[in-house]
């Protein structure tokens, strides 16, 4: 009977009508962020492809050599750069895009290297290193000091919950949001009585906590300031950033259909309302068996949405600010093995960037002809994260302190790129 | 059953507490004892039967009863399989080892509840081979994946309390270790390897000794090129100035008594000497490093201030009380259960607590509050709905599918359906940690606030949750209300408490909307996330 599901939009209204009980403050934490209205600042965007993409039937296409197999390379916006076929509208805004065809690393296990590229180390049990968004949401937050965002600071859209990326030792309130569905709400941000009775739960919450909070006043305030932050972020208006229907249709066509596309529509829409650090994940990349043909299948779910998302920043004068990142843990080998597959390639391998202060319609470094060893200007995996913290001004060499007092810097060494700024 | 020799508490705690510690706090009072040590042993809140009875029972040494009866419990050795489960897989490197939660879980009960000597369950897993999926004890090799130097690690940050692999690349910064002795420790676990092929399942890996030649198996087995080292017969100490240069041949020798075995010795001779060698009664680390634990985790403030980072460089808290309770514990064969009793039994145990970073905490003059690790959570919430975990999932539809009788009419099971491994992803912390870094988090929060399943196992209109049947049952809105917090925070309310729940009950308007919310309040209270 009263037990109706309560719409985010319902909560809204209540709060902005007045109902709330505001005698215990609830109802002011609430409205007093209803219109959250923030400047921007730098974020950044990594559009994750889970598995290792094949270099060859992507971004650095091999032609004329037995390696790149069938796949036709094409030519793009940028006269001199060709992309691989599969990518034609990515190829429409190449003049944005930067792409380094030089990665190289050693590390050819997926859970290793997918670690190493999401927090810039190997693995060691010893210290859990942060994986890049919560460095960059930790680190921007000090950069915005006082402009806080509602929302969480770190949001994973499509992930399956690995513990290989999280905040490690800066502490769980840097751990990425995860949503597995972006066409969803987040678990649990819906009240499941109306708004006016979730207020008044909360307010006799803290009511009752009123003896704990003699004796145990440490434990009792931190509590009760999490409380009002989760509130806050269930009820304020940035919760609006998720819901894809308030897109006009236009720009819904424009990113096209199917999971990762509303990941990369999302992944703007949150950077807009002040989160600092978005992932979108991509699956499948995993290609031992029929490369060409799953390639070419899982280009046509990224390519127009990673297109997109790169105009839409750029249109909405967001892109300047916001490094959009492509890249999964390695690539893939030059030799095509008996399944038509290619298996796990770390020794050279390519990402590609865009925004965030970096110039696009570049190509960084190359392979030899037979696309096995980096020919020019290798870009070591350190190399990379510092040339993600050159985009977003964050000083590289801060450290954190692991367990047993060991200081941990941001980047392990390394040089940004200094070509593509 | 052995038993730690009963240590003179007084003495050593006023020695142990300086002229101008903070006068320590009271014991604590009855229901509050009860609650911590059932969670503390058993992982679950005592339900309320339990507590009035205990609270009835005049007899002087009830606690020590309840202690007894609780560590006979097969619930402590779950509990703490979890607690042991959480302290090895938490640090893993690879993601591919969560597939060991289970076996490992299951080994460490298993051995807990038959057998609790912390010697012989260290031994086997240090020295441990064979399938994962039978053999849980290779669970600290698969967590690292067979990585010499991080196995290395491990072994002497869980086993020693030493964070021995901070000399891996330089002599440690503070303490005594040489860089060589971290590699002659790793020296140990070279032949230890996981046998496995690209694409295969974690569960059809294998833990194996390599002994022989790498050169000689040459042509049955490329080298992988992913870890060259692996089937190296000898760990190498790198060189730093010129990596790529072969290392240096380290002979398997012990940091901490210097013994040594030569090179050329076989994997299960190796780690058999290490384990010897670590879990020997005269090696004060191996006692030290659980004590210290059990302490932090029991109290609420270790000897040290890491669980995992001691060593004799280090100043303890309370030496001598450290040092009374090792040398108990090594006597007593490394009886876990006789440690437990141990320090249940002690004053600084049983005071009250005081906030984590309360000044008046030194010198253990006071108890901790603890935030609930996400397994005693989980269980603490199941059973204050009601719900038993195996009838989570079970309900009409699942019922009917199978054929079972349909549900009475107008009467609706309740299903539960956020399962553990859901749960413990939300709640779950690495108990290694220093407590004042394990926060709540808004995911956490934000499930116990608005989860629907949990949230319909609130309901009070239906007939076959706890609220409804208590609504049914129970005339008077004082006894809900005091039913609803024994079942939530094991105690009864304050007057005060009563008074803001009968309120809040009349200015509602409905007794059963009421009543839920006042639950909804409880299970969302700091004490509720908390023990004290």
């Amino acid at each position: 009977m009263r037990k109706h599901p309560v719409t985010r939009r319902d909560v809204l209204r209540a709060m902005s009508s007045g109902v709330a009980l505001g005698s215990l403050g609830w109802g002011a934490v609430a409205a007093a962020h209803a219109a959250d209205l923030r400047k921007r600042g730098k974020a950044c965007i990594l559009l994750w492809m889970q598995g290792g993409p094949s270099q060859f039937e992507t971004f650095s296409p091999l032609v004329g050599h037995k390696n790149g197999g069938d796949t036709k390379a094409i030519a793009t916006s940028v006269a001199g750069i060709q992309f691989a076929e599969h990518w034609p509208e990515a190829a429409k805004v190449a003049d944005r895009l930067a792409v380094i065809r030089s990665m190289t690393s050693k590390e050819g296990s997926h859970p290793r290297a997918s670690y190493l590229m999401h927090t810039g180390y190997l693995p060691n049990p010893t210290a859990r290193h942060p994986t890049l968004g919560s460095i960059v949401a930790s680190q921007l937050a000090a950069q915005r000091a006082g402009d806080t965002c509602d929302l969480p600071p770190v949001v994973r859209i499509g992930g399956r919950g690995r513990s290989d990326s999280g905040a490690g030792l800066l502490g769980m309130q840097w751990d990425p949001f995860e949503l597995r569905d972006p066409t969803q709400n987040p678990a649990n941000t819906t009240p499941q009585v109306e708004p006016p009775r979730h207020l008044r739960r909360l307010a006799l919450l803290e009511r009752l906590e009123g003896g704990f909070a003699e004796r145990l006043p440490e434990e009792a305030a931190d509590h009760k300031s999490l409380y009002r932050r989760a509130t806050r972020m269930i009820m304020s208006d940035a919760m609006r950033a998720f819901d894809l229907e308030e897109e006009p249709e236009a720009v819904r066509q424009e990113y096209g259909a199917g999971g990762f596309a509303s990941g990369c529509l999302l992944a703007r829409r949150l950077v807009e309302s002040g989160v600092s650090f978005v992932e979108v994940v991509s699956n499948g990349w995993d290609t031992h068996q029929d490369n060409f043909a799953k390639v070419a299948e899982l280009a046509g779910e990224v390519d127009r949405p990673y297109a997109a998302l790169v105009r839409d920043l750029d249109r909405r004068g967001m892109l300047d600010d916001t490094l959009v990142i492509w890249m999964g843990e390695f690539g893939r080998t030059p030799q095509v093995n008996p399944n038509a597959g290619r298996d796990h390639f770390p020794r050279s391998f390519n990402a590609v960037v865009a925004g965030g202060g970096v110039r696009g319609g570049q190509v960084i470094g190359k392979t030899d002809a037979a696309g096995v060893e980096v020919a020019d200007r290798p870009v070591t995996v350190p190399d990379l994260f510092a040339t993600f913290c050159r985009s977003m001004a964050i000083d590289p060499t801060v450290e954190n302190m692991a367990p047993a007092g060991r200081p941990i810097k941001l980047v392990d060494g390394g040089t940004a790129v200094d070509e593509l700024f | 059953m052995a038993t730690i020799r009963v240590i003179p508490w007084a003495f050593l705690l006023l020695t142990a507490v300086a002229a101008a510690a903070p006068a320590p706090a009271d014991r604590c009072d009855d229901e509050t004892f009860l609650r911590r040590v059932s969670l503390d042993l058993v992982g679950r809140q005592p339900q309320p039967a339990e507590i009035e009875a205990f609270l009835a029972d005049r007899s002087p040494d009830k606690r020590a009863a309840t202690i007894e009866r609780l560590l006979a419990d097969p619930d402590w050795a779950r509990t703490w399989a979890r607690y042991f489960r959480d302290v090895i897989l938490y640090r893993r490197t690879d993601d591919r080892a969560a597939y060991m939660s289970q076996p490992l879980e299951t080994f460490l009960a298993d051995r807990l509840e038959k057998d609790a000597r912390w010697n012989t369950i260290a031994r086997d897993l240090i020295t441990a081979t064979g399938s994962p999926a039978e053999h849980g004890e290779t669970a600290i090799i698969m967590a690292q994946m067979g990585e010499t130097s991080d196995i290395a690690a491990e072994v002497s940050r869980i086993f020693l309390g030493i964070q021995i692999q901070c000399a891996q690349c330089h002599d440690h910064f503070t303490d005594r270790w040489k860089r060589h002795q971290f590699h002659e420790f790793a020296a140990f676990f070279p032949r230890v390897a996981i046998r496995r092929e690209p694409g295969m399942a974690a569960e059809r890996f294998e833990v194996v000794s390599y002994d022989v030649d790498p050169r000689a198996r040459r042509g049955r087995k490329k080298p992988n090129p992913q870890n060259p080292r692996r089937g190296d017969l000898e760990h190498e100490m790198p060189d730093l100035q010129d990596p790529s240069r072969p290392g240096t041949v380290m002979q398997p020798t012990f940091f901490l008594t210097g013994q040594s075995l030569p090179v050329g010795t076989g994997d299960l001779d190796r780690r058999g000497a290490i384990a010897d060698w670590i879990t020997a009664a005269d090696n004060p680390w191996f006692s030290k490093a659980m004590v210290n634990r059990l302490w932090a985790e029991l109290v609420g403030a270790g000897f040290y201030r890491g669980v995992d980072d001691m060593g004799p460089d280090r100043t303890p808290q309370s030496p001598e009380l450290l040092e009374e309770l090792a040398a108990g514990f090594a006597a007593s064969g490394h009886d876990l259960r006789g440690l437990f009793r141990t320090v249940l039994a002690t004053d600084a145990y049983q005071r009250a607590s005081r906030s984590r970073s309360s000044p008046d905490r030194e010198g253990f003059a006071s108890n901790c509050p603890q935030r609930l690790r996400a397994d005693q959570l989980f269980t603490q919430v199941l059973a204050a709905v009601g719900v038993a975990e195996s009838q989570i999932g079970k309900g009409p539809a699942a019922q009917a599918r199978r054929g079972n009788n349909p549900p009475a009419k107008g009467g609706r099971k309740v299903q539960l359906t956020v399962p553990r491994t859901m749960f413990t992803q939300v709640f779950g912390y690495d108990p290694s940690l220093p407590r004042e870094e394990v926060v709540g988090s808004i995911p956490q929060a934000l499930l116990l606030m608005n989860s629907q399943p949990l949230s319909s196992a609130l309901d009070g209109d239906r007939q076959f949750t706890a609220l409804g049947r208590l609504l049914r049952e129970e005339a008077d809105d004082r006894g809900v209300t005091q039913q609803l917090y024994l079942r939530t925070l094991a105690r009864h309310p304050t007057p005060e408490e009563v008074a803001t729940c009968l309120d809040h009950v009349r200015s509602t308007g409905d007794r059963a909307e009421g009543f839920e919310d006042i639950f909804w309040a409880l299970i969302n209270s700091a004490e509720f996330v908390h023990r004290n």
